[in-house]
């Protein structure tokens, strides 16, 4: 049998008519993508779950004063992206990184095992050294330019949507990304040279 | 196949970077949980600011400008309290004159102009009130 989903929309509606249950209704939905999000933000799982928590904390109170102009996606991923760039400068590059629990879905991925079997020796890369690599190269980038990485490459979003996020161009998320690519190639040089 | 090719299909792999299974499910819990705990902690004061932050953030101003509006707010009514009005500074300061019984003084109070300074010729100090009597009818006999 088909269940059709409740519109975010409507959920809204009766989250600020008072249905706590509608605004759980919309955690559930939302949580694994703005874990995606805030974990490659912060390369942490205990910083994530904190800081997302926190996130709908906030997106609660606020609510009321969503007024629908954006989606509430849009919405959603921006008080995220704020909060954590926010929580970002504070820890102020306090980096531990908990690599040990790798996951195991990375193990299945053909990229993965192309990327870490390769002919070459150097790039006889363990799972962890490689995620370990990964992590550092995304950690050195601006907070700024991490957010549009992580939303563009790894979460797939528009261009569009991310400059809505972020209350910027479309003209700064290109430019931003091309900068972030190149930063990112000359930290992961060993792992893409062709 | 580029390096620009390979570093996406490297960025691609953090999609894999999952929480452990089973966090999704505790997460709803842990939230409601924690935002009953959070309620019970928050001050007024903390509620206040955090409605004008919220207000603000359309605008898109700077976080340390609302404290820098906060402080020039509390600063400027200050100022306003702090500061008599020059009507009420000027009579409290002539009644701080010297008294004597011997050779009184005229008393300025407010605007009021005493008719011992118009006229010299009567010793006894009384005032000429601005205001009008509400009524000059004498009241009524039974």
């Amino acid at each position: 049998m088909e269940t059709t989903e409740t519109p975010d929309a409507e959920l809204v509606a009766r989250t600020q008519a008072g249905d706590a249950r509608a605004f759980d209704e919309l955690v559930v939905r939302f949580s694994p993508r703005l874990y995606g999000l805030v974990y490659n933000m912060t390369s942490n799982h205990e910083d994530t779950n904190d800081l997302l928590q926190d996130i709908f904390a906030k997106a609660y109170r606020s609510i009321k004063g969503f007024q629908g102009k954006s989606s509430f996606y849009t919405w959603m991923h921006s008080i995220a992206v704020n909060m954590a760039i926010n929580f970002l400068k504070k820890r102020n590059r306090r980096m531990t990184m908990s690599l040990d629990d790798v996951d195991n879905g990375i193990m299945n991925d053909p990229d993965f095992i192309e990327a870490t079997s390769d002919r070459d020796p150097r790039h006889q890369a363990n799972l962890g050294e490689l995620q370990k690599k990964l992590n550092e190269a995304m950690m050195k980038l601006s907070h700024q330019h991490r957010a549009v990485v992580t939303m563009f490459d790894i979460q797939g979003m528009p261009h569009a949507e991310i400059a809505k996020i972020m209350k910027t161009s479309e003209g700064t998320v290109r430019s931003r990304l091309f900068y972030a690519h190149r930063q990112l190639q000359s930290h992961l040089q060993e792992f893409i040279s062709t | 196949m580029t390096p620009e090719e390979n570093l996406l299909k490297l960025l691609r792999l953090k999609r894999h970077e999952q929480p452990p299974p089973g966090y999704f499910d505790d997460f709803v819990a842990e939230f409601r949980d924690r935002q009953r705990a959070e309620l019970m902690q928050l001050s007024l004061r903390e509620i206040i600011w955090e409605r004008i932050c919220d207000f603000l953030q359309p605008f898109q101003v700077p976080r340390l400008a609302y404290a820098t509006v906060a402080a020039v707010a509390v600063a400027a009514s200050v100022a306003i309290i702090a500061r008599p009005s020059p009507q009420l500074s000027g009579g409290l300061a002539s009644t701080r004159q010297p008294m004597s019984l011997t050779a009184p003084q005229p008393v300025m109070i407010g605007n009021s102009v005493p008719v011992s300074m118009a006229s010299t010729s009567s010793p006894s100090v009384h005032y000429v009130l601005p205001t009008q009597p509400a009524n000059y009818a004498s009241p009524r006999s039974f």
